[in-house]
């Protein structure tokens, strides 16, 4: 029967598709400016799309672009959902391994639901701006290679998008915790009472209440002043004392946070609230981490998270701080400044400093055990309701986010007060923002900001290393010997190495080869100009350097018999490979 | 003291079935775990709990009657470093001794009460070395590290230059090395020291090349991951040994995970370097437990109470008192049993070399004392502990040997044998087992139990009764730790009252639960409730039993 039904209804899809087909022709359309005007892949990038949806997309993505995009599994979650990877690189022009590359994921705490959104557009915009020709794509897919995980937590993402929720449940991922300590796991979750799929909040008149309906929006309760007599009293998120403990929804599915699960200044849940048990306890981030030490060509990392319209950057906590040295300031700041011009109302902040501490936070792992510059955007800000800026919290004016349901969203953010007896607390009302207003962007901004958001991703992406020999100088210096100098440039802003990789030798020196001729002595040059040089003395035709900084050099020099050609190849794990020949 | 005594005996009486004359290798150790289940079917079962990088097993031996995971345990660790061959045997040894102790009645009663989880040996990859055709002193998995962070892995490790199978040292004369003979025992080496005007005369490595021809010698060799460098406590990234992150092997993960999972346990032996028992662990400065949040990096004065305690009942079972001080190291199993596992974490070596005084009388004091003329020199007390025990054959006479690295200099090859400063000879080891058998049973003779005394009701007006009870914790560790107080991963000990028929509680919670209660401490609880009839009242938690009363309204 089900089949029957999914059948037909794949019929009438097909037959609208057809149609519209017939009237959007390519030469029916005139391309907005930097948009794919025909792209292969067709998403509506103003909803959200649950894990059959999101497969669905990622399926079309690899089958309408094989050179571009492949589609593979790096793990299973804890309920055996695909962790699912879409690896975007011009594979015409070099394998996606051997390229500088940019790691992104979204969904890590699935009630930020546009995350995935987010990060599923910036693959399916560039490929789709490659296959329309444009030639800075051409470019970047060519050299630079995106790995994509746009949902990490999809059992979660799954329980937000189909069960009741707050706007803020479904952070945890799926495995039970016994969060009240009483020996029994996930016993009193919230409660859908009035059954409408979204957990609002509870209130009830009360000669005691300290709270009266807002004269500008009834729907809203505003607290009276100190010695006033208010009308209601709120009593929290829908729900019951399923337990009989006492208390109201205390031990809902899951309790964990899978943002305190990462290998770096990791702290368990006594000192770190939502830490699991050790880091990468839970598998799925288990399996990000294993796809990322397999990868050393990651240079670049982004993990989006919503709210506050923030472009978070580590330490996540203060005694860190030492790992975060100078030099790898600047990169971090050049990245993120251009972020804040780039994303109008966000900050490019320190998450210790100006937001809170987090220990075994995803990026700093990221930074710390792999030395990837690796940044969080913080989606969504409440400066966008009506383009005002809101100050430093979270949620901004909530009169804003009223007018913006009734005369932006016509109601549509909003369940409206319905009566309800409640075995515990009695005749009350049950109403609320709904799930998916006050964290998540409403529909029609959801691609205008998702595109500000790519943005800067593909800056920070362009700008992992870009390496090229840019000279080969070669000179006679008697007794039958040759000089060879090399110098290698990185065109971007990122090294090849962070200083704080270089001081904990995280990844392997970049290696610097000579070929043509046998080489006697090989050396590093510190100073060219004073013929500054620091000599290796195992392997001399493989000089290995710690660094190519982000838009500098690294010389290196050596002394040769024989040959008259020279070619000298560099290899470096986030940089890529260049050669050049005299 | 009835019990030890008797469990001694048993244990006599059985140690002749073994006729065993060295330490357990990974075969012998999985036909001695295994002949545990057979020979105690109801005491004890058996199960790999993973597989190490090198394919060894992880053996855990549990013991204890009935449903072992809901009653309170113990847990036993052995093989917490690989070179510390005698933790593997202490623990092994413990689960023997207590089964066959088993015919005993206090001992029977013991494991009808209490369950053991006995996890032999931790580094099963690495003990193996002692028994391999070339012997070193490892404490790494077999998985493959590059431990100088260079992009090969294994490219520079020890050479048996000398051919006799062991790893020891190589001194090379040399005017401008650091190391000099010691003066009271020269075939040892120690640094000079120019504050007294010293001299260096020797270069002293590890015997080996330096293969990889980079200056430094055997720097990356076998490599490996720690088995206790790889836990979350005090974890130190890029570390030798430490792992790519904390918990990054199969076997930390195994154990972790089966931890975490036993709620029943309230504390961990560790037989392996560390030694907070010959002195027990610090409380706080000032007694104040760190605020919620904060770091927790010594124990509570609370905790610290009853380690001193546990520390005095062991220190009279070993009858010595001349143990060294350690530390423990970063990313060590024992440290992360208490301040993140949560529970009480008591560990040792087990042994040590003992004190022996040097033959010149003009030296006073012992180890560890400054005594103006003489340095630490644990080869030293070795050699000075071998003789006065008539043991031979672990050390190596120094002798000049070719070396490539060193040419036109006298190299020599020679030193104290591996292993044999932190094990002792094997003939020592029933005693040792004994002890801390022993140990462990008293341990668990003090463990926090839950109890419901002094049960009032009172008739109120109005069909209404008032019922008031004391929860007492009638062990001497408290019900929980400082960190057990704070972590979602213990359980507290929950209260239910329990109605029958048409009674309500008009006063008072149907449940709760409460925070650690001291060893020998109480908490008082009152109710009042309306009916008739039977009442019920559980209070307990998996770690430390549950009690139920029934009252008659």
């Amino acid at each position: 029967m089900k089949s029957h039904t999914y059948r037909l209804l794949s019929l009438a899809l097909a037959l609208q598709l057809a149609m519209q087909a017939l009237a959007q022709q390519p030469e029916n359309i005139l391309a907005a400016a930097g948009s794919p005007p025909n792209p292969k892949v067709s998403v509506s990038w103003n909803r959200y799309h649950d894990n059959t949806a999101l497969e669905e997309i990622y399926r079309k993505m690899a089958a309408a672009h094989p050179d571009l995009v492949s589609l593979s599994s790096i793990g299973q979650s804890v309920e055996g959902n695909d962790l699912w990877l879409l690896t975007i690189t011009d594979r015409t022009r070099g394998a996606a391994d051997r390229k500088p590359a940019a790691y992104i994921d979204g969904g890590i705490h699935a009630n930020e639901v546009q995350t995935v959104e987010f990060a599923l557009y910036i693959g399916w915009y560039v490929v789709e701006m490659h296959a329309a020709g444009n030639p800075f794509f051409k470019q970047l897919l060519a050299e630079k290679t995106f790995y994509i995980v746009p949902s990490i937590s999809p059992d979660s993402r799954d329980r937000f998008i189909h069960g009741p929720n707050t706007q803020h449940s479904s952070r945890t991922g799926q495995r039970p915790v016994d969060n009240d300590r009483d020996g029994l796991v996930d016993e009193d979750d919230f409660d859908d009472l009035d059954g409408d799929g979204h957990i609002t909040q509870m209130r009830r008149k009360s000669p005691y209440g300290q709270y009266v309906a807002d004269p500008k929006d009834p729907r809203r309760l505003v607290r009276v002043e100190q010695g006033q007599q208010g009308e209601y009293e709120l009593l929290g998120y829908e729900g019951l004392d399923n337990d009989g403990d006492g208390s109201i929804n205390e031990d809902g599915a899951g309790g964990y946070d899978p943002n305190r699960d990462w290998g770096w200044n990791w702290q368990p849940n006594h000192i770190q609230g939502g830490a699991y048990k050790y880091p990468f306890s839970l598998p799925e981030n288990r399996a990000v981490a294993d796809f990322i030490l397999a990868h050393p060509n990651i240079a670049a990392g982004q993990s989006f998270h919503n709210y506050g319209g923030m472009i978070l950057r580590g330490p996540g906590a203060q005694e860190d701080e030492p790992n975060f040295t100078r030099e790898d300031v600047i990169v971090y700041d050049a990245l993120g400044k251009k972020g804040e011009e780039l994303i109008p109302g966000y900050r490019y902040i320190v998450t210790y400093k100006d937001l809170y501490s987090v220990y075994g936070g995803q990026f700093d792992w990221m930074h710390g055990a792999r030395g990837i510059f690796a940044m969080s955007n913080e989606l969504w800000t409440a400066n966008y309701y009506f383009s005002r800026q809101q100050g430093s919290g979270f949620g901004g004016d909530p009169n804003e986010q009223y007018d913006f349901d009734r005369y932006l969203l016509f109601g549509d953010g909003f369940v409206d007060w319905n009566p309800y007896t409640h075995p515990q607390y009695g005749e009350i009302e049950i109403g609320g923002f709904k799930k998916s207003y006050g964290r998540m962007h409403p529909g029609f901004l959801l691609e205008s900001d998702a595109h500000r958001n790519a943005s800067f991703v593909i800056y920070h992406a362009y700008h992992t290393p870009s390496l090229e020999v840019a000279e080969i100088e070669v000179t006679d210096v008697g007794g039958g010997l040759k000089q060879v100098t090399a110098v290698i440039k990185n065109g971007r802003i990122i090294p090849t190495h962070s200083a704080h990789d270089i001081a904990n030798r995280i990844e392997v020196p970049d290696v610097v080869s000579l070929s043509g001729g046998q080489v006697v002595v090989g050396m590093v040059v510190e100073n060219r100009d004073l013929g500054i040089t620091k000599e290796q003395r195992s392997d001399p035709a493989n000089i290995r350097v710690s660094n190519v900084p982000g838009n500098g050099t690294a010389t290196v020099r050596w002394l040769v018999k024989g040959g008259t050609k020279f070619t000298v190849t560099v290899v470096s794990k986030k940089g890529g490979t260049a050669s050049r020949s005299s | 003291m009835k019990r030890i005594l008797l469990l001694s005996v048993v244990w006599l009486g059985s140690q002749g079935l073994h006729a065993q004359t060295d330490y357990t290798d990974r075969h012998r150790l999985a036909r001695r775990a295994n002949a545990l289940a057979n020979t105690y079917p109801q005491y004890a079962s058996v199960r790999s709990l993973a597989k190490t990088a090198g394919g060894s097993d992880t053996w855990l031996i549990t013991i204890g009657t009935g449903e072992a995971d809901g009653k309170p345990a113990i847990a036993v660790v052995g093989g917490i470093a690989g070179k510390h061959l005698l933790g593997v045997e202490l623990a092994l040894g413990f689960a023997e001794q207590l089964l066959a102790g088993s015919a005993t009645d206090s001992i029977r009663r013991l494991l009808e009460e209490q369950t053991f989880y006995v996890f032999p040996n931790m580094s099963p990859d690495a003990t193996e070395q002692y028994f391999s055709a070339l012997q070193y002193e490892r404490n790494g998995n077999a998985r493959d590290t590059d431990d100088d962070r260079d992009g090969l892995s294994g490219e520079d490790g020890y050479d048996d230059l000398d051919g006799d199978g062991k790893i020891t040292s190589m001194r090379i004369a040399d005017p401008t090395g650091t190391y000099l003979a010691n003066p009271e025992e020269p075939l040892s080496l120690i640094l000079a020291d120019a504050a007294k005007g010293q001299q260096g005369g020797y270069i002293l490595h590890t015997e080996g090349l330096d293969n990889d021809k980079d200056g430094q010698f055997n720097e990356d060799g076998e490599g490996g991951v720690h088995f206790d460098r790889n836990a979350t406590y005090g974890y130190r990234h890029f570390l030798p040994g430490a792992g790519e992150h904390a918990a990054s092997e199969a076997e930390n993960r195994a154990l972790f995970d089966f931890l975490y999972d036993a709620f029943n346990v309230y504390a961990v032996v560790s037989f392996g370097p560390y030694n907070n028992l010959s002195t027990p662990e610090q409380g706080s400065k000032g007694g104040q437990p760190a605020a919620r949040g904060q770091k927790i990096d010594s124990w509570s004065a609370q905790d610290a109470k009853a380690g001193a305690y546990v520390s005095e009942v062991y220190n009279a079972i070993m009858g010595v008192k001349d143990a060294p001080k350690t530390t423990a190291g970063p990313g060590n199993f024992a440290e992360w049993a208490y301040y993140h596992y949560g529970r009480f974490s008591f560990s040792t070596p087990g042994w040590w070399v003992p004190r022996v005084e040097p033959d010149s009388a003009s030296r006073a004091g012992g180890r560890g004392k400054a005594t103006g003329d003489a340095q630490a020199d644990p080869v030293a007390d070795y050699l000075r502990f071998a003789r006065s025990e008539g043991i031979t054959g672990t050390f190596t006479a120094w002798k000049p040997v070719d070396h490539p690295d060193f040419p036109g200099k006298r190299v020599e090859v020679g030193g104290v044998h591996p292993f044999v400063l932190t094990n002792p000879p094997y003939r020592f080891v029933d005693g040792l087992v004994r002890k801390h058998a022993d140990f462990v049973v008293r341990l668990a003779g003090m463990a926090p139990r839950t109890d419901i005394v002094d049960v009032r009701t009172e008739k109120l007006d109005g069909g209404l009764t008032r019922v008031s009870l004391k929860v007492f914790n009638t062990g001497l560790l408290p019900s929980l730790t400082q960190v057990g107080e704070r972590s979602y991963f213990l359980k507290r000990i929950a209260v239910h009252v329990k109605t029958t028929g048409k009674q309500s509680v008009v006063s008072g919670r149907r449940s709760q639960t409460l925070q650690a209660i001291p060893g020998r401490g109480t908490v008082e609880l009152s109710w009042v409730v309306q009916g008739n009839g039977p009442l019920t009242i559980e209070a307990g938690s998996v770690s430390t039993g549950t009690k139920t009363v029934e009252v008659s309204l």
